[in-house]
């Protein structure tokens, strides 16, 4: 089976099951590459951060565009910053690209759903 | 390349950027979503006619 | 297996289409294509709509299949709740999306 390309591409700050939804390709021998496009970054779990960590070992990648990774994050998790530009010249080559979910919210969360 | 560039909203400005840049060289179509009553006869022809389809928020 | 080129592949993350994908799935129906689609994320709460029977129907049981971790994590039960229109065999993991991705000539994302 042919592997392909995927990126998500995720634009509200509820990213992580964007995160899991290319985990789940690349264990499917897909490359996937979630974006985060928000600039929000939630508490990251110990799930989630495992699943970022397992998206690079399946030779995936996680991209961060419009705003820059956090730089704290925890070992062996990597999130590499793109772009607009650069990010659309990498799609160029995608299999597909998934605008994943909803879109940027313009209201800030309120602390009962905000980490 | 085909490419359909489809939108359930109005696009912003980082959407139509990397439009912008998906379509350069290509033969690319649009059908709006966010219109009243789309026609979907019409949107599946178009996706059945494209080589590939992005369908944006 | 290659791509069917009368297939199409529609994944849904948002809760926000119901209207696109029953449009989309009956327009494709009527085009003598085949529709094969994955509800994950929060458009799982679309399983609720009352169109989402005859949607399941129309796709049949092996092209219609939601994510069982998704629907768990928004609330519900995902042993003794299974939408209406659906068998236990369609409550799936992402691993549908990757065949929806094989199998489906065209794909869209809702």
């Amino acid at each position: 089976m042919e592997s392909l390309k995927v990126y998500i591409l995720i634009a509200n700050r509820t990213y992580n099951d964007g995160i899991r939804s290319a985990l789940g390709l690349a264990v499917e021998n897909h490359y996937g590459y979630p974006v985060i496009m928000n600039g929000e970054f939630p508490k990251l779990s110990e799930y989630m951060a495992e699943n970022i960590a397992w998206i690079a070992d399946m030779e995936g990648e996680v991209l961060s565009c419009g705003a820059e990774a956090p730089t704290d994050l925890p070992e062996d998790v990597e999130m590499t910053n793109i772009d607009l530009e650069a990010l659309g010249e990498r799609m160029r080559d995608a299999d597909f690209i998934i605008p994943y979910g909803l879109p940027k919210q313009t209201n800030e969360p309120p602390p009962a759903c905000a980490e | 390349m085909k490419i359909l560039q489809v939108y359930r909203s109005e696009p912003n400005d980082d959407v139509k950027t990397l439009v912008g840049i998906l379509n350069r060289d290509r033969d690319a179509d649009e059908f709006k979503l966010y219109g009243e009553n789309p026609d979907y006869d019409q949107l599946v022809e178009k996706i059945f006619d494209a080589d590939k389809t992005v369908c944006w928020w | 297996m290659a791509a069917d080129p009368n297939k199409l592949g529609i994944f849904v993350t948002s809760p926000q289409n119901m209207t696109h994908v029953v449009g989309i799935a009956e327009a494709a129906d009527k085009a003598g294509k085949k529709p094969m689609i994955f509800f994950t994320y929060k458009s799982i709460h679309l399983t609720k709509d009352p169109r989402f029977k005859d949607l399941a129907d129309l796709c049949g049981e092996d092209n219609l299949a939601i994510c069982a971790d998704s629907y768990t994590c928004e609330g519900y039960d995902s042993v003794k709740d299974i939408p209406a229109g659906l068998t236990e065999k369609q409550m799936r993991t992402q691993a549908f999306h990757g065949a929806l991705l094989d199998e489906c000539g065209k794909y869209i994302v809702l």
